[in-house]
């Protein structure tokens, strides 16, 4: 596959200018429109990545396959093959949720092409285990999953007004909107499965690169405990605790959000 | 609150940009048995399990803000009795008084529920169903792809044992089972179409002494090389088979009498000029040309082409003879 065919696949933008670059990552259940409130802060002065898993937003579809996207594995692929595609070097990898790990784990793979990684709401385990809180059981996870599926008719309502929107891409949208009727949810639940049921516990000693956590104060999703675990086991991590409560500081609260990627990307 | 929608007939919950509630009508307080202070200035998720937190999160949030609007959003939220209370959520993101809300009407679904649930068990039953079909029917094609390579198996067997059934070990001619079927098929084609063919009947003058002398093995050489012999100066089309002992037969299609004869004295010779280890080895022939269609049958020119091989032993060996010409010269045993 070449530069052009995964910059399609992965619907990869690069916007901004400047001689640093920043990946920003989605995580479970959005795509790159999750970045818009705090892109504005940083596009002056900084190239900026940007894309969608296989799977999410307006990734190629077709390029889906269990086997590949059954496990972390696929997705740490993606990242890879994007920065290869793009010859990027040292990049500051800002990943959102589940996408902490996956940078993680493709930093451990290629650490040249790793300047930092900026985890927000990271959680290297989301179900709870022996001595670890996750948040999770798995009852809740099978529940989620339930639910997810109720609401998969409703998902290609509002998501495709998104891509109504798309004016370049007229024609895109109705074939959005039919495959997230037809395939997405079996995709969706797909990735559900793999970003709850995974577990990067015995990786954090490998990542070599130097890592901030940003830990909402009052995450429904990941508790305090499991952002305090990550920062324990992982060798050169900073560990911020953020006013912002919720799992989606960077909309929920851009401008705390913003100001703690600056000064850190600033020290 | 607006009277009319503090009593709507559906819920109402404003939250603000940090998903804090503001404001909930007193319909919602009613149908969750709450009151005022036990849902205002909390966080909406207060209401919700783990997983509904999830989906408030991963969809709610991100999506209102992002579109303005989300439709038909299924949600559970927990009632002061903490049973899970499904509701359909439409919530709009709207600017008042310079700051931001997100209003929510929820309507409890409760019957439709149910049949939504036996609708998507109904679903994935026939999801499996078709599964099990589209599983059964792979095992289906499996099944035949094996059958059919067992088939071509055997074919290939069957050829292989035809060819060992109609082949004469010892010298690797066809046999004189394949020469008979070979003969009756000729027949059938000559009663059709009244074009001669040949038979020639050939033997190895004095095979016994040669046994006799040089012992068995060298006899098996003789005949390997003079099936050797008969099957190099056959022409194409011809078949070459052993009869029986030092016994051979030859049957040439589309072949009169003068052409046969010609090729069975170069047959004769190729034998007699052969290189023989030992001493020279010759042989006999009697050729038989069908030439009549109502008389000739498998029998008789057998029998009439074994009286002209037998004229060639009286008459020296090392010779051919013609049925034809023996009728001629009014042999005795004719």
């Amino acid at each position: 596959m070449n530069e052009v065919q995964i910059i399609a696949r992965n619907n990869v933008k690069v916007l901004g200018t400047g001689e640093r670059t920043l990946m920003l990552a989605h995580g479970f259940g959005c795509d790159q429109s999750m970045w818009k409130y705090i892109l504005p802060a940083f596009e002056p002065h900084y190239r900026i990545v940007l894309f969608d898993y296989v799977g999410s937003g307006h990734s190629d579809l077709s390029a889906y396959t269990s086997e590949r996207y059954g496990s972390l594995r696929g997705y740490v692929q993606d990242v890879l093959d994007i920065m290869e595609a793009l010859e990027l070097q040292d990049v500051t990898f800002i990943g959102h949720s589940v996408s902490s790990m996956i940078g993680m784990l493709a930093s451990i793979e290629r650490p040249e092409y790793f300047a930092e990684l900026i985890m927000i709401g990271p959680s290297a385990r989301y179900l709870n285990d022996e001595g670890y809180v996750g948040g999770f059981e798995k009852s809740d996870v099978t529940e989620l999953l339930d639910m997810m599926e109720l609401n998969f008719a409703g998902w290609a309502g509002f998501l495709a007004p998104i891509a109504m929107k798309n004016p370049e891409m007229p024609s895109l949208s109705q074939a959005l909107e039919r495959s997230f009727i037809s395939t997405d949810p079996v995709i969706t639940r797909e990735f559900a499965e793999v970003t709850f049921f995974s577990d990067c516990r015995e990786e954090l000693p490998k990542a070599k690169v130097p890592i901030l956590i940003m830990q909402c104060s009052d995450d429904s999703i990941v508790p305090i405990s499991a952002g305090e675990y990550l920062h324990a086991h992982l060798r050169d991590s900073s560990f911020r605790l953020m006013e912002a409560k919720g799992h989606y500081p960077h909309i929920s609260h851009p401008e705390e959000t913003i100001s703690l990627i600056q000064s850190y990307l600033n020290t | 609150m607006d009277v009319r929608l503090n009593y709507a007939p559906c819920g109402y919950v404003s939250i603000t940009h940090e998903g804090i509630v503001a404001d909930v009508n007193q319909t919602f307080l009613d149908m969750m048995g709450y009151r005022q202070e036990d849902v205002v200035q909390k966080h909406f998720e207060t209401l919700m399990s783990t997983a509904n937190k999830l989906m408030f999160h991963s969809y709610f949030y991100p999506y209102i803000n992002l579109d303005g609007h989300v439709e038909e959003l299924l949600i559970r939220l927990k009632n002061s009795r903490g049973e899970s209370v499904p509701f359909i959520l439409n919530g709009r993101k709207s600017e008042r008084e310079g700051r931001e809300w997100l209003d929510c009407v929820l309507v409890q679904v409760g019957k439709r529920i149910d049949y939504e649930m036996e609708l998507r068990l109904a679903n994935k039953q026939i999801e499996k169903a078709y599964w099990e079909k589209d599983q059964a029917l792979a095992e289906l094609q499996h099944i035949y792809a094996e059958i059919e390579r067992k088939q071509t198996e055997l074919m290939e067997i069957n050829t292989v044992l035809l060819e060992l059934s109609n082949t004469d070990k010892l010298t690797g001619l066809k046999n004189r089972r394949f020469f008979q079927e070979k003969l009756e098929e000729e027949l059938k084609l000559y009663s059709q179409t009244g074009i001669p063919f040949s038979l020639f009947m050939l033997d190895i003058d004095h095979f016994k002494r040669v046994n006799d002398t040089w012992g068995h093995a060298y006899g098996d050489e003789v005949l390997f090389d003079v099936a050797s012999v008969l099957q190099t100066h056959a022409r194409e089309g011809d078949i070459v088979a052993r009869y029986g002992g030092e016994e051979f037969v030859m049957l040439l299609s589309r072949t009169k009498a003068s052409e046969a004869k010609v090729c069975a004295d170069r047959i004769r010779r190729a034998v007699s000029d052969f290189s023989w280890k030992e001493d020279g080895v010759t042989i006999s022939i009697g050729i038989m040309t069908a030439t009549d269609a109502l008389e000739d049958n498998e029998a008789t020119l057998l029998e009439q082409a074994d009286q002209a091989l037998y004229a060639s032993k009286e008459n020296g060996r090392n010779r051919v003879t013609h049925y034809e010409d023996l009728k001629l010269q009014g042999s005795p045993h004719s």
